[in-house]
């Protein structure tokens, strides 16, 4: 028998299953759309009014405030709610994520675009960062359980896994914009640099994501240190790591097999957490003024912008479906046991 | 293999990133002004459009108008000039010529000639708007614009006369014509003739067609900022936008930086980090609490500059609930509550305790009502008089607390949306007297404000905070407490009282009422004359609606805001003075009236 004639079956299983995973997926997207356009449409407040009257606590005059908020009033969204659905869905079909409320005749898709760029880069960074470092000290916390390093590993991560997030943006912004001013404290770039690759723009770039990364990654290492110690310990126990051990094989070869069955549980969270990241950081993204998805999901909550919303929210959906299909892969990948269960 | 192209593209970013200049782009002695836009937060993906609300043009300093606008505690028509150097208006403000700046250019060096204002004026139409409404009924509709010469330009006012006429043209915005005047269509005044003045069905699609634009007028994005005022936009990101100097700017040799750097923010906080870290030249009225202003009066050359606002903060009733449908039962409340301590505690700096409830602002009622002002009741605390004005009103106490007329338990909700941090203080601080005083008060607060607003307006809240005496025009300050939130609304031209619980009212207050000394009046009727009415007349009813609001109290009057600007004096100096006519402007308008100069060395 050829190598292509046993791989076919293999081969055919994997597109059903990926297959199955799309379908699915897109199911999944419709009904979180459906959901998520009657939760928007029901939630009570007029955003015109709403505009107005903080226009006019801005104390900018009536007249002025009237004429700033009744331009608005030509994209409030009319028809029935079934009308407005049916228009929805046909838009979405087109990609068309229709035009922002709070942000007239700009696009929703060119909103979320630039918005994503701004989340993607440091969010992605600070995942990354955070599970590297919370796995390699979760193998150490581990194997050094019953020493002084162990403790204090295990410690810190406790202790940020405690800590809320904003706690942790709040006090790095505290501590290094103000007692000791060497980061800045918000936006993501110098507006005096020429976008482009130079030093200045990509120096300022780094500079500015510095604090809104160190903050995303100590807030996320905690988890990351204590399930990978937990796995560890639980791998330790298993036959074939004393197996290993019995059949004297080298300290690096023995950390290989520990680490490689310790980490596979983490890499479907990693997956979800990259999935996730299209949902920002909603309080890094406001204490550091950095303006990504989150923060652009909050304001479009708080001026009731119906599209904004809607898309921002399908965004965030799409990304945890694409990442939950790539986290079962991956698995499939990564984990010998689940292939031959498939080929089987 | 994949080593070796990591290599070569991290050796390409290199060399590219050290061959490449820094970036960055030296201000000249001028330097870099910095500072935020009070009004709206910084839209990367808005286009360089003053008629869109969110967009990348910012008044006084790429952004400019006919006029400025004065800080005048009683007359909307003061303005500075800016585009417009002078104008005359006829003594009913039926016509208004108006002369433009003879050397003014814009940043592509073109002049700035009538037909830029009447082009502006066209696109004004078609987002609507007080002196550019196409109902030939409105008030202060204008009529006519009629190009004199390349400087000057001549508009008369509709049938329907408004004083703050002149106010409002004076504001409008003034865009290129070689920019945005493709926007209209050929035969867009001969449309706008046939909507204000046509009758039938050609009348009502001109006008559908002429709103029908709007949408393309907003979402308009020219490549470039063609400027009028002192500075063009540079560069801007989603952080702060650059504006450097327009070469062509008439009065060029008043402005002192050479360029301005916009900061974006999210809310309050960051606008205090900012001034702690000193980085501000100046930051407009923000709500600051007293141990952040502390710090920020500690940073090297903060200074606090304040002024005349006219806001005032007050509590509101609907008068359509019981019991306060009873005014004697509002005027124990008003005099059950300490305002100088609610002040004290919600808007230390940002206000002053109300002397009494007018309607208006203090410094302005002094004005409008002179003598008569005093003669109004101060309500200050006073227990006593709260008491038997609850007797008065059928309240009976019951052990330590009051009761309702029929013996049931009396409970004040008051209601305050949950983001509005002075609102909640205050709230709390008022349901704190009341419970010593044996009314049982509770501060319920709403997710936002725009949630706050809507179930206002639904009728669901018995007491919530409410903005009042929004002057300067004597209009917008009785329009807050007789205006469509009370019942009164224009009907096609006519004045009409719509019954509680409809079409937006929740004040639900009577439509006439006895005012000692005026008898029977219709407040909503005065307010409406106000838009109208000659000076003297004005003056009247003023003083009328005032005693109304004084003995109805449809709202408690709180404290009238103060605004207060931050300044540091670090980098640079000629700020406007306290209670300077130019304080609620922007720096760059500060700039364009020859203030604001580089600290010398």
């Amino acid at each position: 028998m050829t190598k292509a004639v046993r791989d076919r079956p293999r081969g055919t299983a994997l597109a059903r299953r990926v297959t199955g995973h799309v379908v699915r997926g897109l199911v999944m997207i419709w009904v979180v759309a459906t959901i998520s356009f009657v939760i928007i449409r029901e939630i009570p407040g007029d955003p015109v009014q709403g505009m107005y009257e903080s226009l006019l606590q801005k104390g900018m005059s009536p007249d002025q405030a009237e004429r700033a908020t009744a331009v608005l009033y030509g994209f409030l969204p009319t028809g029935s709610l079934w009308d407005q659905y049916v228009g929805y869905m046909w838009s979405l079909l087109h990609f068309d994520l229709g035009r922002s409320l709070s942000t007239p005749g700009v696009a929703v898709t060119s909103l979320i675009g630039s918005a994503a760029r701004w989340t993607v880069l440091p969010v992605l960074a600070g995942t990354l960062l955070s599970f590297l470092l919370g796995v390699i000290m979760g193998v150490y916390a581990a194997i050094k359980r019953s020493g002084k390093l162990g403790d204090l590993l295990a410690l810190s991560g406790s202790l940020l896994h405690g800590i809320p997030v904003y706690v942790i943006g709040l006090l790095l912004t505290a501590i290094f914009t103000t007692l000791w001013p060497i980061l800045p404290s918000g936006g993501p770039v110098d507006v005096a640099f020429v976008p482009g690759l130079n030093a200045g723009y990509i120096g300022s770039l780094i500079h500015h994501a510095v604090l809104p990364v160190v903050t995303y990654t100590l807030a996320s290492y905690g988890g990351w240190i204590l399930a990978m110690k937990s796995n560890v310990v639980a791998v330790l126990g298993d036959d074939f790591i004393l197996a290993a051990e019995l059949r004297g094989l080298k300290r690096g070869i023995v950390f290989r097999y520990l680490a490689r069955n310790a980490i596979l549980p983490l890499f479907t969270i990693l997956a979800l957490s990259i999935g996730m990241l299209f949902g920002g950081s909603i309080f890094i993204e406001e204490i550091f003024n950095y303006p990504g998805l989150g923060l652009l999901l909050v304001n479009s909550i708080s001026t009731r912008d119906y599209a904004l919303m809607g898309g921002t929210f399908l965004v965030i959906t799409v990304g945890i479906v694409v990442a939950n299909i790539v986290a079962d892969l991956l698995y499939t990948a990564i984990d010998p046991r689940v292939r031959s269960g498939e080929a089987a | 293999m994949k080593r070796l192209a990591a290599i070569a593209a991290l050796a390409s970013i290199a060399t590219a990133t050290a061959c490449g200049s820094t970036g960055q782009e030296n201000a000249g002695q001028g330097g870099i002004y910095t500072t935020i836009d009070g009004d709206k937060q910084i839209n990367a993906s808005a286009p360089i459009n003053p008629f869109n609300p969110v967009g990348s043009v910012f008044d006084g300093y790429n952004g400019m108008a006919l006029a400025w606008p004065k800080n005048d505690p009683i007359d909307p028509n003061q303005f500075y000039p800016a585009i417009a150097r002078s104008w005359t208006s006829s003594p009913d403000q039926s016509e208004v010529v108006i002369h433009l700046q003879p050397n003014a250019r814009w940043s592509d060096g073109k002049p700035v000639t009538s037909e830029d204002i009447r082009v502006s004026i066209g696109l004004a139409y078609t987002q609507g708007g007080t002196a550019y409404a196409l109902d030939p009924k409105a008030a202060g509709a204008a009529a006519t614009i009629q190009v004199v010469d390349p400087t000057t330009i001549r508009i008369t006012q509709g049938a329907n006369k408004s004083n703050t006429f002149l106010s409002n043209l004076l504001s409008t915005v003034v865009v290129p014509a070689h920019v945005y005047g493709s926007l209209l269509p050929r035969d867009f005044w001969q449309k706008l003739k046939l909507a204000q003045d046509g009758k039938g069905k050609p009348a009502e699609r001109a006008k559908t067609e002429i709103t029908g634009l709007a949408d393309k007028v907003i979402g308009f994005a020219p490549r470039q900022d063609v400027s009028a005022g002192p500075f063009v936009l540079e560069r801007i990101n989603p952080g702060a936008a650059l504006l450097k100097r327009n070469p062509y700017f008439y009065d060029s040799k008043l402005i002192g930086p050479d360029k301005v750097e916009l900061l974006n923010y999210t809310g309050n906080q960051q606008i205090w980090n900012y001034l702690i870290a000193g980085k501000l030249d100046n930051a407009p009225f923000t709500s600051v609490p007293s141990a952040v202003l502390d710090r920020i009066r500690a940073v090297k050359g903060s200074q606090v500059i304040k002024g005349f606002s006219p806001v005032s903060t007050s509590l509101a009733f609907n008068q359509a609930r019981k019991p306060y449908d009873n005014v004697h039962v509002r005027r124990a409340l008003a005099y059950l509550i300490d305002r100088a301590q609610v002040t004290k505690i919600a808007a230390p700096e940002g206000g002053t305790p109300s002397l009494t409830t007018s309607g208006i602002h203090a410094e302005a009622a002094k004005v409008w009502l002179g003598s008569a002002f005093s003669g109004l009741d101060p309500y200050r605390l006073d227990p006593a008089k709260a008491a038997a004005e609850l007797k008065a009103a059928g309240m009976t106490r019951r052990g330590n607390k009051w009761a309702l007329p029929d013996g049931k338990p009396w409970k004040v909700e008051i209601h305050v949306p949950a983001s509005f941090s002075d609102w909640i203080s205050a709230a709390k601080s008022i349901s704190s007297q009341l419970t010593d005083h044996g009314v049982d008060a509770t501060v319920v607060t709403a997710a936002d404000y725009t949630l706050y607003l809507s179930e206002l307006a639904a009728g669901k809240y018995d007491v919530g905070f409410w903005l009042m005496g929004l002057g300067p025009s004597p209009y917008n300050i009785y329009q807050r407490l007789y205006g469509q939130a009370n019942g009164w609304q224009m009907f096609g031209g006519r004045l009409e009282h719509v019954a509680p619980g409809t079409e937006g009212n929740w004040m639900g207050g009577p439509e006439t009422v006895d005012v000692t000394g005026a008898g029977r009046v219709d407040p909503g009727a005065l307010t409406s004359r106000l838009s109208f009415a000659s000076a003297g007349e004005q003056k009247q009813i003023v003083g009328t609606l005032a005693k109304v609001s004084n003995e109805q109290l449809p709202v408690i009057q709180l404290w009238d805001y103060v605004n207060t600007q931050f300044v540091n004096t670090s980098r640079y100096t000629g700020f406007p003075p306290d209670d300077s006519e130019a304080l609620r402007l922007s720096s760059g308008v500060w700039m364009q009236l020859g203030m604001i100069r580089k600290r010398q060395a």
